[in-house]
């Protein structure tokens, strides 16, 4: 493609069939760690 | 639904109901609305179609020839379902509200203390508004065990270390990290433990403990010397920069710069706050976190509506 690239190929229509593991990080969503700990984990199946 | 923006000069399109992010140029980004809207009033998915009804708006500057090459890729993102993707998740919101829940990770305030007085604290220099208190082993032991007990089939639980300052309870958070390491095993579970300190009562001791059993830490200060000190000086209001920043700098250094952060809080004190962002790099930290404040409106550090433009840039 020319005009276009594609970053994220992740498919919500898949996800949904299935539902997810429920594996991904949680941690206190208050001030102190929204960011830190849940923006930037890698997914528990690729691992 | 499609939401696009520009930023550093990429053009971002984020296709939200297949959750496909797509880096355009422009004549794409300037197409991608007006295609949305037409197919939206019914028009047929044809490249040939749709560059007429474009060309008809006269909105665009593009040539035909451009368009019509231009909506071939944008139609075949759609036919592969990662543009334009329908909203199929309604139906299923009943379901998932009545879907059973467990619980996966605690927060612990395992120091309701704190030997800083930061001013922005929602803990009220870590008295939490009541008495100053250290959490029992006994209670950490029994918040342990309601979390693998609620845990339904999830494997990874995950447990903050959390306060006031966790420091000033060290010797309770060792004993509920080995707690919780016997319970691993007979429950088929796996506890990932995350420290938060102030830095103040960090020690070689310490930092070999954390390395071994924390899979992260969340190490505060807000950036350059006179931003931290000024919103996190000790009670008797001496600055905490010089005696946590070595000490920072060392546990980071420990772990290869990986699996921590450097967490800082901006206020209405330093709209500059790239600087201390810049600051923390310059520092040798390669994992920052720097968020806004969050406080009561009258605080005179609260950030007001008038200060967002300032700030949205200093993200750019």
């Amino acid at each position: 493609m020319k005009h276009i690239k594609t970053l994220s190929t992740r498919d919500y229509k898949e996800s949904m069939k299935k539902g997810g593991c429920g594996e991904c990080q949680t941690s206190c969503q208050s001030a102190c760690k929204t960011s830190c700990t849940v923006g930037n984990q890698s997914c528990e199946k690729v691992k | 639904m499609i939401h696009q923006y520009k930023s550093n000069g990429y053009n971002i399109v984020l296709d939200v109901n297949s959750g496909a992010v797509h880096v355009v140029d422009d004549i794409v980004y300037d197409l991608i609305k007006i295609v949305e809207e037409l197919l939206k009033n019914g028009a047929p998915d044809d490249s040939g179609y749709l560059a007429q009804a474009v060309a008809d708006r006269k909105a665009l500057s593009y040539t035909k020839e451009e368009i019509e090459e231009a909506l071939e890729e944008i139609l075949a993102l759609k036919a592969e379902g990662i543009l334009y993707a329908p909203d199929i998740y309604e139906k299923y919101i009943g379901d998932f509200k009545k879907r059973e829940t467990v619980v996966k990770a605690l927060c612990l305030h395992i120091a309701h203390d704190c030997n800083l007085a930061c001013k922005y604290c929602f803990a009220e220099e870590g008295e939490y508004h009541g008495r100053r208190a250290l959490m029992s082993f006994e209670t950490g032991k029994k918040a342990l065990d309601f979390l693998v007990a609620n845990s339904g089939n999830r494997v990874n639980l995950e447990v903050d270390f959390f306060g006031g300052e966790p420091l000033m309870n060290w010797k309770v958070v060792k004993e509920l990290v080995a707690y919780g390491r016997s319970l691993e095993e007979p429950n088929h579970k796996k506890f990932r433990f995350t420290l938060t300190t102030n830095g103040v009562l960090l020690n070689d001791e310490v930092m070999e403990f954390v390395n071994k059993e924390m899979s992260n830490v969340v190490l505060s200060i807000d950036g350059r010397k006179s931003t931290n000190d000024r919103m996190r000086p000790h009670r008797g209001g001496q600055g905490s920069y010089d005696e946590i920043v070595p000490k920072f700098q060392k546990l980071a250094a420990s772990r290869d710069q990986m699996n921590y952060y450097v967490r800082g809080t901006f206020t209405r004190n330093n709209p500059d706050f790239s600087e201390d962002v810049a600051h923390l790099a310059d520092l040798g930290f390669e994992q920052i976190s720097v968020e806004p404040v969050v406080a009561k409106p009258e605080e005179e550090y609260a950030l007001r509506e008038e200060d967002l433009d300032k700030l949205f840039a200093e993200y750019d």
